[in-house]
């Protein structure tokens, strides 16, 4: 089953290096939609980085520096990156060789089109 | 506050050659339309060009950028056109803190808390300049040196620039050394590393469970700033921010080299 978030997270998966794509709400970390390679966890991972990015919004807050567009985790076989809109954040788990410029660049475009998904319904 | 950007913006359109650029531009910048607010400001200051509170406005634009020097050069300016200008003199005073010069620190918010001797912000930030002086308050006599025996100025030397700051937090999201100061001159610190309590462990969980190795750092973007994190020993973890104009590239070796400012300093306290 599609939901409107499917097409801008295939469109995502499609990158080169992404192993997955997820909306997921900031507040709790459940997940909105995925779309995941076989063999991860979507829940535990959107968990985590909702609650890493919601850490950082609230952090730069703090400080007055305005909100946070882009947030990246990065290890040595691959990153997490993440990119609020709203209540929602959109996460991609790429590998270590991937394009982060290429793929910040297209979160960044999804990103201003969550508000309007997530007003929409099912397909 | 909308509201008021479309009023004033209707008000300027009406008349360019009014005062209006002023609120106007300030609104905008607590909007955080930094570039917006740059264009009316110098716009305005163009028919404008002695007027003190344009120059603030510019000024207090440049130091949301994290441009300090410039920011510092407008108030400069403030001042000339203006003598005590309570903004001009509170935003000098906190640039100077910010690059730890402490004795012009303590004189501008001196006179910025003579000037406006309510305000309780500018008392405020007077007070965590006067805290940080030696317990002598022999302003004069305060050398250099002390300075740098001050846990928040542990990173003073390894930043290269004023718009860049850097923090120590221990696992629970204490501040260990380093300071973070806001654009009133407070340290807030111990606020932004409450927010950051927990990180190391979820950045851990997430890089294991997804199988990626040791995560060696977060960066994420702001509206004015660059913000770098890496773990530092004992779960702890260091805190760089720098201004958007900062290259990535360089955000990356402040972050090694403050990184390792902090494992030597901890080592030394653990020895």
């Amino acid at each position: 089953m599609s939901s409107q978030f499917t097409p801008m997270l295939d469109g995502l998966t499609r990158q080169r290096g992404v192993r997955a794509a997820l909306v997921a709400s900031e507040q709790d970390g459940i997940v909105v939609d995925s779309s995941i390679q076989v063999g991860q966890s979507g829940d535990r991972v959107a968990a985590l980085a909702a609650s890493l990015y919601r850490k950082a919004r609230l952090s730069a807050r703090a400080a007055h520096l305005g909100a946070v567009s882009f947030m990246q985790l990065e290890a040595p076989n691959g990153r997490v990156c993440a990119v609020g809109a709203g209540p929602l954040v959109l996460i991609v788990v790429a590998h270590a060789t991937a394009n982060v410029g290429l793929i910040r660049v297209e979160m960044l475009r999804a990103a201003t089109e969550l508000p309007a998904l997530a007003g929409g319904g099912a397909a | 506050m909308a509201d008021d950007v479309s009023r004033l913006s209707d008000e300027l359109a009406r008349d360019p050659a009014s005062l209006v650029f002023v609120p106007l531009g300030e609104a905008l910048r607590r909007q955080g339309q930094l570039d917006l607010a740059q264009r009316v400001a110098v716009r305005g200051l163009e028919r404008h060009p002695h007027l003190a509170e344009g120059h603030d406005l510019l000024a207090r634009i440049a130091a949301d950028r994290g441009e300090l020097q410039r920011a510092f050069d407008e108030w400069d300016m403030v001042l000339r056109l203006a003598d005590g200008h309570v903004g001009a003199l509170r935003g000098m005073g906190f640039i100077c803190f910010q690059q730890g010069r402490l004795i012009e620190a303590e004189q501008y918010l001196s006179a910025a808390a003579a000037a406006a001797p309510a305000d309780e912000g500018i008392g405020q930030a007077l007070a965590n300049v006067r805290a940080q002086m030696s317990p002598t308050s022999e302003v004069e006599q305060v050398p250099a040196a002390d300075v740098s025996h001050d846990a928040r100025f542990l990173f003073a030397d390894v930043l290269s620039d004023t718009d860049q700051t850097a923090l120590l937090l221990d696992r629970d999201g204490l501040v260990l050394g380093g300071a973070y100061l806001d654009l009133d001159g407070n340290d807030v610190a111990q606020e932004v590393g409450a927010e950051l309590s927990g990180v190391t462990d979820a950045a851990r969980r997430t890089t294991r469970h997804l199988a990626l190795g040791d995560w060696s750092s977060i960066v994420f973007e702001t509206e004015v700033a660059v913000v770098a994190m890496a773990p530092s020993p004992d779960d702890g973890l260091l805190v760089l921010a720098t201004s958007r104009a900062t290259p990535l590239g360089l955000v990356r070796r402040l972050l090694d080299r403050c990184g390792e400012r902090a494992a030597r300093w901890l080592g030394e306290r653990a020895a």
